[in-house]
């Protein structure tokens, strides 16, 4: 397949790509624009650590094609969601209930929460767990996670 | 003059003095004060540590050819007082970067902006060994506490030669010592550097002399931010220049010698980024391209032909394992085992045997390598870095000196990265390519691994028990198993355990947890059955035949957090309880309640309490954290973890394959430690809960279910089989 010319809105800004149309856009966002936070745990749509926003919902980029996101779509990545210095208020909570271990899992987790709570403000713990079932932690954060996104419903926050 | 006994120096050590020394001089380079630390253990070696009281002095340029082996961390101070700590321990998310950060800071009464950790680069690291077994906290953690202390009364000494005033007269403190006398008389610890460099022995086995021991805050957390915004750096997240994708094709087989036979490289040829694949000798076929998608299809196309040894078409495990078994050791012997059991009003012997694992860390394996003239650096997050040089040096043929070794966060362990495989295959790939090459591992890769599994155990145990519930034998046989996970938890008169060794039929790798997951499983859910032969309840039992009065407190802590007794579960609900001795102090009980849904099998953990003696408790509530995290996988080894193998295929090649813990599965969780005040060095948790979890929540599906189970996991299919039985 040749390479074409794509349009990307990543993190409110416009980015132009060349790339194989085919491309995981997990790859294309890690490898061409170097937006490194969204990672690569099992290329299966499994794990949930390559999880992005695309309009507000949470999307895994290593079985998007990128082509399927170059008509528009607003795509966030961990870094638009926010930067040291600058943490969003779900950053935060994950920060100061130590909502992770190792880490690697934690940007498609804090992905996750975030579309949770655009969509649906107050979760309740069980919504919580359902809508996160599907990202996996090794370290066993969960108990963490699971508090740190709550705490949010509790503050009334919005994504 | 140095006052220790050295080890004659043999040829390595003649090369890890020359790497100590060039690594020293780089580390050290226009450091002020410098310190190197022997990290001892009376404990551990058995015999007492000599030399604690003195600090020694050598040259810096000499120094090295002095600091052997033995002084392997490193405290190096700047003369404007800001302080780097060398270390060969790796950050692998068990949270050693915050320990350290913290306990340098405490015990220096320094603020963070002022201390450095470099850990795990082994140009500029000691080498102290590899981070595994949870140790590094406990005594890398406790060695700096002590090494703090005894900075902060070296530096009064050094103070009063240069301030000519009495060392009584002196106080330390953030960084400077000054009198008390007379104001004007102030030092910064950076400036008492005399070209020396001072070294000192602690041992991690001594309480701290002040009586203090360090705040472990979980909120100063030193990665939070780099991990909630994405921008801590893994592996996978170095791009060197004009770096290339690389992978080598691995046998899908889990045996050892295979050899390949035959490739058709033609259609990975057509894969576009491809930039090269080849087939090189009789072993291997790597490919080399701009993306990682273009090397994993072209070598999914390459349809290797293999040749594998002969094998029985039915790949039975436990005939795998008892045939071709032999005795490696008798690790425990008391009495006359067969005469006990002969005499016991009852005999109950079972034969349990646990699954195949994998460490599923979320980040694959990962190794960027550059290869520049003759010199190696490779990027990678592993445990054991300089184990990792040494593989890649030889792999190479080239000297250690050449290779460097980059220690990156790592994303999760467990085991899984303790090789040094990954380095070294990166390092062969750029070496050949002649440009940086950057090897991810795929999931499939990552299950597989040329056949590493933690090891299958295969445990006969017997146990006689009097009529009033006393167990007077107990006989052991372990199978296939490392051999290390058998610390004694019951009081027996007659008692055997031996150790035999079998022929794996697949490369033993070890995971979190180790043998103690093993035979901790087995002795437990052996146990329930011989309490309830005994006519006993669970808690009673143990508490009648534990060997340590300390579990009592544990069992009495679970009992109660569970309601024991006055509990009444409804159907198909059940308790149960299990305990573990992980050595070294370390004591566990956890009690799970459980509901079995019969029609599917399926088994859900409802409630899971825990109740930990592990002597003097540092920060409850990081402790607390970390025991559910582990007993969250210990749910896994429990009720989902299992590699499928067969004759030559490992069939588990995906997280649709093998399950662990998810959300959904984590029930709540109650956690306490006791506090016994213990003045002594702290001892760790990070294995310890994972342990009983997995007994307790066999135990509690027997209680609902009276089926037993004599393999690990309880999935729906055993256990609805079990139960139409």
């Amino acid at each position: 397949m040749t390479k074409v010319k794509l349009i990307l809105n990543v993190n409110g800004e416009t980015r132009q790509v060349t790339t194989d149309p085919e491309e995981p856009l997990l790859w294309v966002l890690r490898d061409q624009l170097r937006l490194t936070g969204t990672k690569f745990g099992c290329g299966e749509a499994i794990c949930g650590a390559c999880s992005v926003l695309v309009d507000h919902q949470a999307w895994r980029s290593c079985a998007i094609p990128v082509e399927a996101v170059a008509n528009g779509e607003k795509i966030t990545t961990i870094e638009g969601i926010g930067v040291p210095g600058r943490l969003s208020p779900l950053q935060r909570a994950f920060s100061e209930h130590t909502a992770f271990g190792c880490g690697f899992c934690t940007p498609g987790m804090i992905i996750n929460a975030t579309a949770l709570l655009h969509a649906n403000p107050h979760p309740s713990r069980i919504e919580i767990i359902a809508t996160m079932d599907e990202n996996l932690c090794r370290c066993g954060a969960y108990p963490a996670i699971i508090d740190a996104s709550e705490s949010m419903a509790a503050c009334n926050q919005k994504e | 003059m140095l006052a220790r006994a050295w080890r004659p120096v043999t040829r390595k050590n003649e090369f890890e003095r020359d790497q100590t020394r060039r690594s020293f001089l780089t580390a050290v380079g226009h450091a002020s004060l410098v310190y190197a630390f022997h990290f001892a253990c009376s404990k551990k070696d058995e015999e007492p540590v000599s030399g604690v009281d003195d600090v020694l002095e050598a040259d810096i340029h000499d120094a090295a050819t002095e600091v052997r082996l033995d002084y392997r961390e490193w405290l190096v101070v700047d003369l404007d007082g800001s302080v780097a700590a060398h270390t060969g321990r790796s950050e692998l998310g068990q949270g050693l970067k915050t320990v350290l950060s913290n306990v340098i800071c405490q015990g220096l009464e320094l603020p963070e902006s002022r201390v450095q950790l470099i850990m795990g680069d082994t140009e500029l690291c000691p080498n102290d060994g590899p981070t595994t077994g949870s140790s590094s906290t406990r005594v890398v953690g406790w060695g700096y506490w002590l090494a703090c202390e005894r900075v902060r009364k070296d530096v009064l000494m050094l103070a009063a030669r240069t301030l000519d005033c009495p060392e009584e007269e002196l106080i330390y403190r953030q960084g400077e010592i000054f009198s008390t006398k007379d104001h004007a008389k102030r030092i910064g610890m950076g400036e008492l550097g005399n070209g020396k460099v001072r070294l000192a022995t602690v041992d991690t086995a001594s309480p701290s002399q002040s009586g203090k021991h360090y705040q472990d805050n979980a909120t100063l957390n030193v990665n939070a931010v780099a991990i909630v915004t994405g921008t801590q750096r893994y592996t996978g997240d170095v791009y060197p220049e004009d770096g290339l994708y690389g992978a080598f094709l691995l046998p899908p087989y889990h045996m050892h010698n295979t050899r390949l036979l035959s490739v058709d490289l033609s259609k990975a040829r057509e894969i576009p980024d491809l930039v090269s694949i080849r087939h090189r000798r009789r072993r291997s076929v790597f490919a080399l391209g701009r993306t990682y998608r273009s090397v994993q299809e072209a070598l999914d196309t390459v349809g290797a032909q293999w040749k594998v040894p002969p094998r029985p078409r039915v790949f039975n495990n436990e005939q795998e394992i008892r045939s071709g078994a032999e005795l490696v050791k008798v690790i425990e012997k008391r009495g006359n085992v067969e005469a006990g059991l002969e005499r016991s009003q009852y005999v109950i012997s079972e034969t349990y045997i646990t699954q195949y694992a994998s460490q599923v860390p979320i980040e694959t394996e990962t190794a960027v390598a550059k290869v520049e003239g003759n010199r190696v650096t490779v990027w990678t997050g592993t445990q054991n870095p300089f184990l990792a040089r040494e593989r890649t040096a030889r792999r190479l043929e080239l000297p250690e000196s050449q290779v460097r070794i980059i220690e990156m966060p790592v994303g999760g362990g467990f085991g899984a990265k303790a090789g040094p495989w990954t380095a070294a295959e990166a390092a062969t790939l750029a070496q050949t390519a002649g440009v940086p090459v950057k090897y991810v591992y795929s999931r499939k890769e990552q299950f597989q691994r040329r056949g590493r599994y933690k090891e299958s155990v295969l445990i006969d145990i017997a146990s006689g028990v009097l009529p009033n519930g006393q167990l007077l034998a107990r006989k052991i046989d372990i199978h296939q198993d490392t051999g290390k996970g058998t610390k004694e938890v019951y009081e027996a008169s007659h008692v055997l355990t031996r150790l035999f060794k079998a022929p794996m039929p697949v490369r033993h790798s070890v995971m979190r947890g180790t043998s103690f997951v093993q035979t901790g499983y087995a002795l437990e859910s052996h146990t329930d059955v011989v309490a309830k032969t005994a006519g006993l309840d669970p808690v009673e039992f143990r508490k009648r035949n534990v060997v340590l009065p300390a579990f009592r407190p544990l069992l009495d802590a679970c009992a109660e957090m569970i309601d024991f007794g006055t509990y009444q579960a409804p159907d198909d609900h059940g308790i149960g309880f299990a305990i573990c001795n992980h050595g070294d102090r370390q004591l566990g009980a956890v009690a799970a309640e459980v509901s079995v849904d019969r029609p599917t099998g399926r088994v859900e953990v409802k409630r899971l309490c825990g109740a930990f003696d592990i002597g003097v408790i540092i920060n409850v509530n990081t402790l607390i954290m970390g025991a559910k995290g582990a007993m969250i996988w210990g749910i896994g080894y429990a009720l989902f973890e299992e590699v499928a193998l067969n004759g030559h295929m490992a069939f588990t090649q995906s997280l649709n394959d093998y399950r662990i813990s998810r959300f959904s599965a984590v029930p709540p969780i109650k956690v306490v430690f006791l506090d016994n005040q213990d003045p002594s060095s702290p001892r760790g948790c990070g294995e310890l809960p994972v342990i009983p979890t997995i007994g307790a929540i066999c135990n509690a599906v027997y209680d609902a279910t009276s089926a037993r189970f004599y393999t690990l996991p309880l999935t729906p299919e055993r256990v609805k089989a079990a139960l139409q039985s």
